[in-house]
């Protein structure tokens, strides 16, 4: 079969499924859920709502002793119910104790439910190709749901994770909005830093997580544009985050970081209710650096000329020559980032249906300014919309979502951050009496001529999909999933004429812009056929199903320059030149068959078996298939006869798991020996480079975990314990091998024969401290200590990286010079001189290792809730170090942090800082330069944080069918650290800290 | 409707069973050519090798951006003074404080052996190419052992000794020992002259934006000349000075580094229509203080007040009381309709001072004078008064300086090769170490590769 045909394959199923939607969209029957019995004289109706004690329960079914009638609530939490006034109402929803309440005649009843943490167990997880009861999973899953993300005034769907999931670390890389974060599942199994991104799923589609930035133009961020930031926190019900081999292998070569399956909100029969909510809030910086005031500065900067013997300062010194007003002060840092950012939200859902036939449709509408002087802006909208349909019969069931997104986001080109660290105090002002940027002739580049030079990126996202299943026989199921994306992205950065000093009297014809277009389209298909068997002695599954997947990425990157007028920067066809400086159309075929057999002996013993065959066109032929495979097994030993009467243990299980999985994050064609446009024209060529050195000979990664674990509770659940072992080995690892620059090249693909083990313990506590009708208050504890190790690398003594690994320790290590203190004669840091050879030398001397992982993070969450307030608060903790920023050498024209002011003065001095020199005490700024890359460069970054704190108010209102809840939430709200060159979360330092925000608002729900 | 649902699922099941491995297997990018198909077309050949003096023209030793060494090295000896932001990488060239790990070390290093490597590919391909035809295969092989030569040549006065690199075997590269300058000398002569056989005489574009053989002979005098040897290196720039229907000196001093300069033996075409010189953008100014770098004092004050090169090829900029100077060769900062200056590698003047030289070491002061003053003549200056051999060397390193100042790193080559560097620039620059005659070796490559090893001394 050619894949012309296969193409045109993919189209006609769409048109199928679509013709599907349309068609089940017409024998609707208006049923309408809440069932009415027949009237009799005594029949009256009951109605109110149910509630949590602070959020309305929609979807409790209601049921009347005795008696067939029954109803459910609706997203509001109403219903209404007919009955006589003798009756006994009955209330019931998973994860809730049942209530039962007699009638008396009345005719409103409102209740509040109960949670049952026993019945947590009762909850189906979602494991991607099928779902799980809890109490009967194999492997090691953890789960977020709506309620712990819409506490939190965030934007980004990584966000909403941080502190709450063990054995996931999440750090965010900027404060700017559209930025990314960094997140890693049990650790870095990749030697290649950007092999180790999870896969993602949302509804069961595969959503690329691959960089769609490109470096030239999201020049504002520390790593380039990422799509994870289309996905929408609000829509989202339930993430949950797959761990060990037996929840992965079923993903096999994609399944090695772990996966992340993100379910968005469906519809919920009942009546049409709509929500809305509106919040706005404010940000600020959480943490600024202490920098030296003017005073200070200006003394370091004399006593480092006097120190360099310089008695005449030189033309270009004009913090101290004079030219600079000496008096003059500036916080830098409060002027370029001190501002306040503005955020504002919108939310609005529609939901409602019957019984068969369920909808939603849900937008959002989010706006953040900047913290930044100026007028910039990040915008988010996006709408979402879920039907479900299932046949009379229940045999068939239909599925339809769509969620779309779009980005726009407008930032300054450029991170204000190392200006406001570096500039001299008594620098110049930035306007000049008329308000324009002021140049103070060409003494000072001005920060904020950056302002003008803009990023600007919009990004569109569709994800799509359409879940198809029949019930062919009874226990077997014929399913297919459906999927298609659709991802447009649109970066531009500018570099006007306004940017330079006007001394070089530059016009627009040298205004450039750079320009990223990517655009990314996939669709997925994915037969799968499900067969379950009550036995006699217990419970049989079997799942079999297959996967062809198709993404194809375009990306087109120009740059132009040489602009008739700076107002016409955005036109191409305004520019004296257009260059296309890379143009690419990737295509990555992937195609699976996978299978799951599970065994429930007497709901006691559980045997979860998954495989999967994997071929991906990222690899050349004869590489391109690969099998993988799990093995999962649980002991429910509550259910022994021997415990099952115990007053104290409630729940009890052992789990164990083992298998493979692989990784193919290697970028595509990478096997292939080619030439590639440059894009650049000399004698009328347009110029052909060598794409890269040629190795067609690699292959997967392979990532095999183990894990075991024990899930315990006690007291009906009010105490509940897991805790996960596990040992993750990644070998034949995947990396760009650094080589000599002799080369040509300075990487080469290939698999290295070389082991990563990540081993830690995860845990996690829940208790449930108090429990009343008005008063409740649980706290979730959640600790992760992992460490990740070198095991085993062939010859790495003689290999590229012998100075940046060491076997037995983490990826995550510097190797350091050892530093010792200032030499009391001279005033300059010292080394160890570790091999003794007289000389502090490269590479012999810099071998001290610095482990910059984080020893254990975690997170302790505590809810509480009384009457009609609730509050949530989760505090995140995160023990690491990490390196100080440095400004280069004290002494030079930069401002410095202020414990510098401690510097080395006269012989026999001890201090903090070694000797100020201007650039002339050659021994200073090459001790400077190693103390940076010392043990004297890395300090204690540990943080606690108050992450999210959330509290609402469910103004009591006697209107029927309506709720009004008042909201005030803050992330990042209070840091606890040691560190002090700014805030501690950061993975390149030199950018935007995490914002601060506190924002207000009131949702209404009728 | 019953029998269309079902067939829905089990169509796409059967349809997955039926589909095979080929489903996973890719065409070829569009962007991308496969070596072979490369070297099937002249003109694919010919954007191969095209592409390298872009990559020369915008990237690593020979750009004239500011981080090209003609900025760097003359910030590093005593051309250029530094007004740069405390982030400016010219400061640490300025101030003599090369670090291992300097980031503009490893790029020109880095740089360099990539042009290397796109060189070496391309005779490669040439070699296995049964599609070209010879005339074809001598010209882009010729080009491409030029440019191997170059790079080479640069790499090892700035580095010592170096690794000379002849193919694309990234397994034998990866581990590259180090040849000594001596040796890199002989790679570098060797390979010019199979270079000036494969070359033709005529240029292939008149622009001269391609060598031609007498580019490949006038590198060669220049490698003769550094490597001492006065006999060929005289013999060489003889040859490129009697090309007379190619070359000769511009008498109008203001016309030597336009496009269409007579004196051009090789010059680098500008990225675009319309847009000139890297230098103009990298050195002019218009507002005190200087943004960035300025000529020294140093310099300016030992020009004669009559010398048409002070007055032509620098600029003055005067705010208030302080007057500062920049080089003013390439006059065009702007885009122009159509592009009035290249950037000038090889030129004719730079021949004559060779040969004077070489002349002079042989005993030969009669012709090395002769050549000497045709330079001088040229920027308004008498015949020189030297007399003795002594007398007149120190007049060409002289004249050199005016002459070929923010050229290349002319200056620092040149009082390397006088043995006068450490007496010249000691007194005026206070960073400067005897050992600082030679670059640091980046430190990332000492670490990947420990054949480089030992660092330079002073390192």
């Amino acid at each position: 079969m050619n894949n012309f045909s296969f193409l045109r394959g993919g189209r006609a199923f769409c048109f199928l499924f679509l013709m599907g939607a349309l068609l089940s969209f017409s024998p609707i029957q208006a049923n309408n859920s809440i069932r009415q019995s027949l009237t009799t004289t005594q029949q009256f109706k009951v109605q109110g709502i149910v509630t949590d004690g602070s959020n309305s329960l929609a979807g409790v079914s209601i049921s009347i002793k005795g008696k067939s009638i029954t109803a459910t609530t609706d997203f509001s939490g109403h219903y209404t119910i007919s009955a006589s006034p003798q009756d006994i109402l009955i209330f019931s929803y998973i994860g809730y104790k049942i209530e039962t309440i007699s009638v008396q005649g009345r005719s409103t009843i409102n209740i509040n439910l109960q949670e049952n943490a026993t019945k947590l167990q009762e909850i189906k997880i979602n494991a991607g190709y099928y779902s799980v009861k809890n109490s009967e999973r194999t492997g090691s899953i953890s789960r977020i749901t709506s309620k712990d993300i819409e506490t939190q005034p965030v934007s980004n769907v990584l966000a909403t994770m941080q502190g709450r999931m063990a054995g996931v670390s999440v750090t965010q890389t900027t404060g700017v909005p559209g930025g990314g974060f960094d997140i890693k599942i049990r650790g870095q199994n990749s030697i290649r830093s950007e092999g180790n991104a999870p896969l993602y799923i949302i509804d069961g589609v595969p959503y690329a997580s691959d960089p769609i930035g490109y470096n030239q133009t999201a020049s504002t961020f520390p790593t380039v544009t990422s799509p994870i930031n289309s996905i929408n926190p609000a829509m989202i019900e339930s993430i949950e985050i797959l761990k060990d081999a037996d929840a992965t292998a079923i993903y096999g070569s994609k399944g090695a970081n772990g996966v992340v399956l993100i379910t968005t909100k469906k519809g919920k029969a009942g009546k049409t209710a709509i929500t809305v909510k509106a919040t706005t809030g404010v940000g600020t910086v959480t943490k600024f650096m202490k920098l030296m005031d003017t005073q200070q500065y200006l003394a370091m900067r004399r006593k480092a000329f006097a120190n360099d013997g310089i008695t005449t300062y030189p033309p270009y010194a004009y913090d101290v020559n004079g030219t600079w007003d000496q008096n003059r002060y500036t916080d830098w840092q409060k002027e370029f980032l001190g501002g306040t950012s503005q955020i504002n939200d919108f939310q609005g859902t529609l939901s409602g249906g019957s019984d068969k036939t369920q909808f939603l449709l849900s937008s959002t509408y989010h706006t953040e300014s900047t913290v930044f002087p100026g007028d910039f802006i990040y915008k988010k909208g996006g709408a979402q919309f879920n039907m479900n349909h299932r046949s009379e019969d229940n045999k068939f069931k239909f599925s339809f979502s769509m969620g779309y997104n779009i980005q726009d986001n407008d930032q300054p080109a450029f991170d204000l951050t190392p200006s406001a660290r570096y500039l001299a105090p008594n620098a110049p002002a930035v306007y000049d009496a008329d308000g324009n940027l002021n140049w103070a002739n060409g003494t000072w580049q001005n920060p904020l001529r950056y302002l003008s030079a803009i990023f600007k990126s919009k990004t569109n996202d569709l994800v799509s999909n359409a879940v198809l299943s029949y019930e062919l026989f009874p226990h077997l199921v014929l399913k297919s999933n459906f999927g298609f994306t659709d991802l447009r992205h649109t970066e531009t950065r500018t570099a006007p004429s306004t940017i330079y000093n006007p001394a070089y009297h530059l016009t627009s014809a040298y205004s450039s812009l750079y320009v990223n277009n990517t655009e990314r389209q996939s669709w997925i298909v994915e037969p799968q056929i499900n067969w379950e068997k009550e036995l006699e002695m217990g419970k049989i599954g079997l799942l079999f199903g297959g996967t062809f997947q198709n993404q194809n990425t375009t990306r087109l990157y120009q740059f132009a320059n040489g602009f008739t007028s700076n107002s016409l920067i955005y036109d191409l066809a305004s520019a004296s030149t257009v260059r296309v400086l890379y143009s690419d159309n990737a295509l990555y075929k992937y195609q699976a068959f996978f299978g799951r057999i599970n065994y429930n002996w007497s709901d006691r013993y559980f045997l979860n078996l998954t495989g999967r065959r994997d071929g991906s066109s990222r690899f050349g032929p004869g590489k391109q298939f690969a099998n993988f495979g799990a093995i999962g097994m649980a002991w429910l030993f509550s259910k022994e006869r021997f415990l099952k009467e115990s007053s104290w243990l409630s729940f009890g299980k052992l789990r164990g798991s083992y298998g493979t999985t692989g990784n193919d994050q290697i970028g595509d064609y990478q096997f292939l020996n080619t030439y590639t446009s440059s894009g650049v024209l000399y004698d009328s060529n347009v110029g052909l480079q060598p794409s890269r050195l040629f190795n067609p000979d690699f292959g997967w990664e392979i990532n095999k975990k183990l894990e075991a674990a024990l899930e315990i509770g006690f007291f009906e659940d009010r105490l509940f314990l897991t805790a996960a072992w596990y040992q993750n080995h990644s070998s034949n690892q995947l990396v760009g091998v650094p080589l000599a620059g002799t080369t040509g090249f300075q990487t080469l693909q290939a698999n290295l024969d070389a082991t990563v083990e990540n081993i830690g313990w995860e845990f996690t506590l829940r208790t449930v401290n108090f429990r009343s009708q008005n008063f409740n208050w649980t706290t979730n504890l959640n600790l992760t200590i992992a460490r990740n190790k070198l095991l085993r690398f062939p010859n790495l003594e003689a290999s590229p990286y012998k100075e940046q690994y060491r076997i037995g320790e983490p990826l995550n290590i510097k190797l350091l010079y050892q530093y010792t203190g200032i030499n009391p004669q001279i005033g300059v840091y010292q080394f160890a001189d570790t091999n003794t050879d007289g000389v502090i030398s490269f590479p012999e001397d810099k071998q001290t290792v610095a482990n910059l992982n984080p020893q254990y993070f975690g997170g302790l969450q505590n809810q509480l809730t009384y009457q009609h307030w609730k509050l949530d608060f989760l505090f995140q903790f995160v023990k690491q170090q990490n390196y100080n920023y440095s400004i280069g050498f004290a002494g030079q024209m930069s401002n410095q942090p202020v414990r510098l002011i401690d510097s080395w003065q006269q012989p026999g001095d001890n201090a903090i800082g070694q000797i100020y020199t201007t650039g002339y005490n050659g021994a200073a700024v090459t001790a400077n330069s190693r103390y940076v890359q010392s043990t004297g460069g890395i300090t204690d970054a540990s943080f606690i944080r108050l992450k999210n704190i959330a509290l609402s108010y469910d103004i009591p209102l006697n209107v029927k069918n309506t709720r009004c809840q008042l909201i005030l939430q803050s992330q990042n709200l209070l840091t606890f650290t040691k560190y002090q060159d700014g805030d501690p979360e950061f993975i390149s330092s030199g950018y935007l800290p995490p914002l601060k925000t506190i924002t207000a608002g009131m949702q209404l729900t009728f | 409707m019953r029998n269309f649902i079902l067939m829905l699922p089990l169509a796409s099941v059967i349809f997955c069973m039926a589909s095979c491995d080929s489903f996973v297997e890719v065409d070829l990018p569009k962007s991308q050519l496969t070596n072979e198909a490369v070297f099937d077309s002249y003109a694919t050949a010919e954007a191969a090798l095209t592409d390298i003096y872009a990559k020369i023209r915008d990237q690593g030793l020979l750009t004239g951006t500011p981080s090209g060494l003609s900025n760097e090295l003359a910030n590093y000896t005593d051309e250029l003074t530094c007004y740069g932001s405390p982030d400016d990488p010219a400061l640490v060239f300025y101030f003599n404080a090369l670090l291992p790990a300097n980031t503009s070390i490893a790029d020109y290093w880095n740089t360099s052996y990539n042009q290397i490597y796109a060189a070496n590919a391309v005779i490669e391909g040439v070699e296995e190419s049964s599609k070209l035809s010879v005339d074809e295969k001598d010209q882009l092989k010729g080009e491409a052992l030029f440019i191997r030569a170059l790079i080479h040549f640069y790499l090892t006065n700035l580095y010592g000794d170096i690794p000379y690199i002849t193919d694309t075997n990234y397994q034998k590269n990866n581990v590259a020992k180090k040849v000594t300058v001596a040796e890199v000398y002989a790679f570098v002569i060797s390979d010019l002259n199979s270079s000036l056989n494969l070359l033709s005489q005529n240029y292939d574009n008149p622009e001269r934006i391609r060598p031609n053989r007498m580019v490949a002979k006038a590198l060669l005098a220049r490698v003769y000349l550094y490597n001492g040897s006065w006999a060929e290196a005289s013999n060489s720039a003889s040859a490129v000075l009697n090309a007379s229907n190619l070359y000769s000196l511009e008498n109008n001093i203001d016309e030597v580094f336009l496009k269409g300069s007579k004196e051009t033996i090789w010059q680098l075409q500008s990225a675009t229509a319309g847009k000139n010189t890297d230098e103009a953008s990298s050195f002019i100014f218009f507002d005190g203080p200087p943004p960035s770098v300025a000529l020294t004092d140093n310099l300016m004050n030992s020009f004669s007040a009559t010398d048409l090169r002070k007055s032509h090829w620098t600029g003055t900029i005067s705010v208030g009381s302080s007057t500062w100077y920049h080089p003013f060769k390439y006059k065009e900062f702007d885009y122009t309709a159509t592009s009035v200056e290249y950037s000038i590698v090889f030129r004719l003047a730079e021949q004559y001072l060779i040969r004077a030289e070489a002349r002079a070491q042989q005993g030969d002061l009669i012709g090395a004078k002769e050549d000497l003053n045709k330079i001088r003549e040229r920027a308004g200056l008498n015949p020189t008064t030297a007399g003795t051999k002594q007398q007149i060397l120190n007049a060409i390193l002289q004249e050199r300086r005016w002459e070929l100042f923010t050229e290349y790193g002319h200056r620092f080559f040149d009082l390397k090769r006088f043995g006068q560097i450490d007496a010249v620039l000691s007194p005026v620059k206070t960073g400067w170490n005897t050992t600082d005659k030679l670059f640091p070796l980046p430190q990332n490559e000492l670490s990947i590769n420990p054949n480089l090893r030992p660092q330079n001394s002073g390192y």
